[in-house]
């Protein structure tokens, strides 16, 4: 029934009532937007950082500079940029990037691995958290610039010009930070191959 | 084995592929008294009592800065004094007995 679904939310009358700081229309925005940022947060969200400390920051950092956003973008790509870069911000914080090494990976991912590496078969379905597990592992060596693009791009399947819409970053930067994350894929890739077969 | 990340039978395409799959079956609603809480911090009024580092901090380095002037004002005459003498005169004027050890040796 059309008549009893909820009206579509007015962003342009909320952020409005927020600059002349409505407490219920800031509640309102939250709630629209925390779907948009808690999905990048999750998939970007660096360890031992709680999802919702993260989610809460990249809210402050957005009340902070509402008088900064001039409209040139959507408002929830300005939104998507913030959380991005605020996601980024954590995992440069955490420097350190753990070695990625068979004996720790779990018994499942381990098989997942060797399998991938020695035939040419589709993962098995049963078998594709370990394989998720994998992906977030092998993503972790990466630097976190890279690790973004190559998220986006393989995982969640977004094209170069989305992937300049949530992050502001231009193509041509896109394409090199695709290009260098591959190729560090690749030679980790080589690594896990002789150690292997050693 | 496939060794090119351009080809998408690479062992990475075969596990993001796989990866894919799986169901992120989380909710993504805000949890219970999130949005007031944010709300609450990010519209709280500005504080009205600063902190007695924010309001002395500046004049602290004011002051400071006039101080220095005056004293290199005040001492101006010596500075300059020494300043035409060289640096043989300003080494000996001290009182370094190592200074003056050098200096009988030369």
């Amino acid at each position: 029934m059309p008549d009893e679904a909820d009206p579509p939310f007015d962003l342009a009358a909320c952020l409005a009532r927020v600059r002349r700081k409505d407490q219920q229309a800031a509640r309102d925005l939250v709630g629209h937007l925390y779907p948009l940022v808690i999905r990048i947060v999750r998939s970007h969200l660096p360890r031992r950082v709680a999802e919702e400390d993260l989610a809460q920051e990249v809210f402050l950092k957005m009340f902070s500079r509402l008088a900064q956003y001039q409209g040139a973008v959507p408002f929830p790509h300005w939104v998507s940029r913030i959380a991005v870069t605020t996601c980024i911000d954590h995992l440069r914080a955490q420097k350190r990037r753990p070695e990625f090494r068979w004996a720790d990976l779990s018994e499942n991912e381990a098989e997942v691995l060797e399998a991938v590496m020695t035939n040419a078969n589709d993962v098995a379905a049963n078998d594709a958290m370990a394989a998720h597990e994998l992906v977030h592992k092998l993503l972790g060596q990466l630097k976190p610039d890279d690790q973004l693009v190559i998220r986006l791009l393989d995982l969640e399947q977004k094209t170069i010009a989305e992937i300049s819409q949530i992050t502001g970053w231009n193509q041509s930067l896109i394409k090199v930070r695709a290009f260098r994350a591959r190729r560090k894929l690749q030679k980790l890739f080589q690594e896990l191959r002789r150690k292997e077969r050693s | 084995m496939n060794n090119s990340l351009h080809d998408p039978r690479h062992p990475w395409f075969r596990l993001v592929a796989a990866a894919r799959t799986v169901r992120d079956d989380r909710t993504e609603g805000a949890p219970y008294g999130f949005a007031t809480r944010v709300a609450a911090l990010a519209l709280a009024p500005e504080r009205a009592v600063r902190s007695l580092f924010e309001v002395f901090a500046l004049r602290a380095l004011v002051i400071a800065s006039l101080l220095a002037v005056c004293s290199i004002a005040i001492n101006y005459n010596e500075i300059s004094r020494r300043l035409a003498g060289g640096a043989d005169d300003l080494l000996l004027a001290d009182d370094d007995t190592v200074v003056a050890v050098l200096a009988l040796a030369d």
